[in-house]
């Protein structure tokens, strides 16, 4: 087992005010279990401080270290460099912005962008349901949850609306349909026909092609497909 | 020659909240609930609300079930005195935990997907410190979803503030906030995506930016946790409030800092140092691992500093070892699996046959921006600054005294959110006051500053010395040399720090250009936590002083710190408040200044 390994880094830079993209190379020396946020850490602190990068809890709970990496979206937080090494089969590694929102500088991208489809479908309950409990918790049997619990695990990191085919093209895109399957599964949200119309529009879940790349490259491992899918043939039960 | 910035322009609204973290959309909500229309700006400094650090509290959220038929009111009132070692204020206390299961009430209307039995009901679990009848057995009060409490918090809080209409401001910091004649009529901001400064006049200015965990070299806070709103507070001449109050968690993973559960050693873990001595058993011989939180980080602290730990070589920092090799496959799969699955995660370790690293991590600031029960911003103990809020982790209207129960800071925040929110649709109807002329020149000459200034220095490693010294110092274990020590270091650091150069001299987007001014804000905070450590000459809580280990009735008071001139501090004292204690009615003794022993 190597201890420390020599990377190096090509990383996609952008600078906001020169309009200018270029490809940038930086060498570094970094030990076995060091994860992608700490080599960008040391890369500001021993070769680079003007290297932007976005990060906030950095152990994969709020997805906000999304880059690609090697052509494939991951969080950066929970990438440990001998397992990319080993993943990859490389040393050498090809970081770039998600490509579903403009990029402010770097690898820093407006996640703003990116949540306007999620804000489109109105993640919160819509029309609640009639609670026969007035004052107290709706009654909700595990069993009913079980459906739908697994999506609610969803961090928004995008991931899987950068990997998605279809993404560009006007979708809605896994996450937000996901998030929007949720509540229709949800026996305290009545809007469930305003939130149908929505996922069978212009923008809604036909524009998925089925390649499956959400659930594949989803870091908590949500099947995002499986709620597509369900959403495609309209089966909530 | 100083650059010449101005204020791009300046936003009207009825109510500014700066933090959009569980506090400040909580408080948002119940603003839009009651007075819908109000116009509400949010301002985050991160990507986005919902990345908030809020999403990151993991256990559960103490509430007491009026159907529940052991678990009373009074108990967790108790526990949470109990806890905060005398130091919590009764009357708040009283206040959050009778409003706590109307907040339970209230997220699971809006859609929050708690944990349930059978029945469909609210599942509930266990945590330390909480119990029913004072202390006799534990208490099933914690509510909970999965492993994942503070995210389905964040997602509801959000969801409801989008529904309401208000308007976000992402990626965002304050700067400066704008108080005359101790009314504060609005804040300057500094947006990162565009490089703008913008004045926002407000009726009311709810601070809710979250906890400064970013002092110390291991946290569990998250990246932008720098103590913002503490050192802006401290600028505009606000006091702050028990800042030496601060938690260490016994078991932080190295590396990325996520707590490694009390569940590992409740379930057999064994804490080993460098010779792998089952070390425990010298310090709690009965209770051993399962001995209280301050106990066990001050046992491993002690094994590290007389050479007994291991000295981790990529994160280059001493740990000790928690062995769970000898577990069954059964509480490895069932009982443990996301812990266990961190270590997998992020150190790529097999906990059924090899030892994990953890060590003391910082974990929480029980002290903070002082404030009333209601979450009125005070300048002394009799005086409040009119339109000036604080809740969450960055305020303290001190609920957690000197030491906080696991589950009660989400509770904290939300129910500190709402009322903040209650008392704020009570001033919707006053006129909104002009802002200053001056408003926006402090920020203007320090960011001129940070992008003038000519001397090399490298500013990372100045924050990254700072932290080593103020965990080594002023963290687990304090004492007179060792916080004399860093108060010296950090009057160094500041100097340094003063004229270092940037090297993107940009305003837009730039990364250094904003730690540059975090650092400012760390020095601040860290500041005021190592004199308030050395002017307390006791033990309390969090607060452990190798030089005087017990408590002290003497020191029965809030610290209040304020800083207008970097290491020039003003101290003042704010009593406890001790209503429950007072009001003799039934259990009262049980409020007087009590032993904190388990």
């Amino acid at each position: 087992m190597k201890e420390s390994y020599s990377l190096v880094f090509n990383i996609k830079r952008h600078d906001p005010e020169a309009h200018k993209s270029w490809m940038q190379t930086y060498r570094i020396e970094a030990g076995r279990i060091l994860r992608f946020t700490d080599v960008l850490r040391k890369i500001n602190k021993e070769l680079d401080p003007t290297l932007a990068w976005n990060s906030s809890c950095e152990h994969a709970q709020c997805g906000s270290c999304s880059v690609v990496i090697n052509g494939k979206p991951m969080l950066a937080c929970e990438l440990l460099v001998e397992n990319a090494v080993v993943y990859f089969g490389t040393t050498t590694f090809t970081i770039e912005p998600i490509s579903v929102a403009p990029v402010l500088r770097d690898l820093v991208v407006d996640l703003e962008k990116a949540y306007d489809r999620v804000h489109r479908i109105r993640p919160f309950i819509i029309q609640p349901s009639k609670n026969p409990n007035q004052g107290q918790e709706y009654r909700i049997s595990p069993r009913r949850m079980e459906g739908y619990l697994d999506a609610t695990r969803c961090i928004n990191c995008f991931c899987c609306a950068t990997a998605c085919i279809s993404s560009h093209k006007g979708f809605l895109g896994p996450n937000a349909v996901m998030a929007s399957v949720v509540r229709i599964m949800d026996p305290r949200e009545d809007a469930t026909e305003d939130r149908l119309k929505q996922l069978y529009s212009e923008e809604g879940v036909y524009r998925c092609h089925t390649s499956k790349a959400c659930s594949h490259v989803c870091p908590k491992h949500i099947d995002v497909a499986h709620f597509v899918g369900l959403a495609k043939e309209r089966d909530f039960t | 020659m100083q650059k010449k910035f101005k204020l791009s322009s300046t936003i009207q609204c009825d109510v500014l909240i700066i933090g959009a973290g569980g506090a400040g959309l909580r408080c948002a909500a119940h603003i839009l609930e009651k007075r819908p229309g109000t116009h509400i700006i949010a301002v985050t400094k991160v990507s986005h609300p919902q990345k908030s650090h809020t999403s990151t509290a993991q256990g559960g959220l103490a509430a007491v079930d009026p159907k529940d038929a052991v678990d009373r009111p009074i108990y967790h009132m108790f526990d949470t005195w109990k806890g905060s070692d005398c130091m919590a204020d009764q009357d708040v206390v009283q206040k959050i935990v009778d409003a706590a299961w109307e907040e339970i009430v209230w997220l699971e209307n809006r859609g929050m997907h708690f944990t349930r039995d059978e029945e469909g009901r609210l599942s509930k679990r266990t945590f330390g410190g909480h119990t029913v009848r004072f202390g006799e057995a534990s208490a099933f009060r914690a509510v909970f979803e999965a492993d994942r409490t503070g995210k389905g918090i964040m997602d509801n809080v959000w969801g409801e503030a989008l529904k309401g209409g208000v308007a976000f401001l992402d990626q965002t910091l304050l700067t400066e906030l704008l108080i005359r004649n101790d009314r504060c009529v609005g804040a300057v901001l500094f947006m990162e995506k565009t490089g703008e400064f913008v004045a926002v006049s407000a009726k009311a200015t709810v601070l809710a930016t979250g906890g400064c965990g970013q002092v110390f070299r291991v946290t569990t806070n998250c990246r932008q946790n720098t103590g913002d709103a503490h050192a802006v507070a401290l600028q505009a001449g606000l006091p702050l409030i028990d800042m030496e109050a601060v938690q260490f968690h016994p078991t932080g993973i190295v590396g990325p800092g996520i707590l490694a559960s009390e569940t590992l050693r409740s379930v057999g873990g064994i804490l080993r140092n460098k010779e792998l001595d089952p070390f425990m058993a010298r310090y709690a011989p009965k209770m051993k691992e399962l001995a209280p939180r301050d106990l066990v980080a001050r046992a491993i602290e002690t094994e590290i500093r007389e050479g007994r730990g291991i000295l981790n070589p990529d994160h280059n920092i001493e740990h000790i070892w928690i062995d769970l090799r000898h577990l069954s496959d059964y509480v490895h799969e069932v009982q443990i699996p996301e812990v266990s699955g961190f270590f997998k995660q992020f150190m790529n370790l097999d906990p059924r046959t090899q030892l994990c690293p953890v060590r003391p991590s910082n974990h929480y600031q029980m002290g903070g921006i002082p404030t009333n029960a209601f979450g009125e911003v005070q300048r002394s103990p009799d005086t409040v600054i009119f339109g000036l809020y604080a809740a969450g982790e960055c305020g303290c209207s001190s609920f957690h005294g000197f030491n906080r129960l696991g589950t009660n800071s989400i509770l904290e925040l939300i129910t500190m959110g709402r009322f903040v929110g209650e008392r704020v649709v009570l001033s919707m109807d006053e006129a909104a006051e002009g802002l200053p002329a001056d408003a926006g020149d402090k920020t203007f000459s320090r960011f001129a500053g940070y992008l003038e200034n000519k001397k090399e220095e490298n500013i990372d490693q100045i924050r990254e010395d700072m932290r080593r010294m103020m965990t080594e110092n002023v963290g687990v274990f304090r004492a007179e040399e060792g916080l004399n020590t860093a108060i010296h270091a950090l009057t160094v650091s500041a100097e340094r720090v003063r004229g270092a150069a940037l090297r993107c001299r940009s305003l837009q987007m730039n990364q250094e250009l904003v730690q540059r001014w975090e650092i400012d804000n760390l020095l601040s905070v860290s500041m005021v936590i190592a004199q308030g450590a050395l002017r307390r000459r006791e033990s309390r809580g969090g607060h452990a002083r190798v030089d005087f280990p017990q408590r002290r009735d003497e020191f029965n008071a809030h610290t209040l710190a304020c800083m207008t001139e970097f290491g020039k501090i003003q101290f003042a004292s704010r009593p406890v408040d001790m209503s429950i204690f007072e009001a003799k009615g039934d259990n009262y003794e049980k409020f007087g200044l009590i032993e904190r022993k388990y």
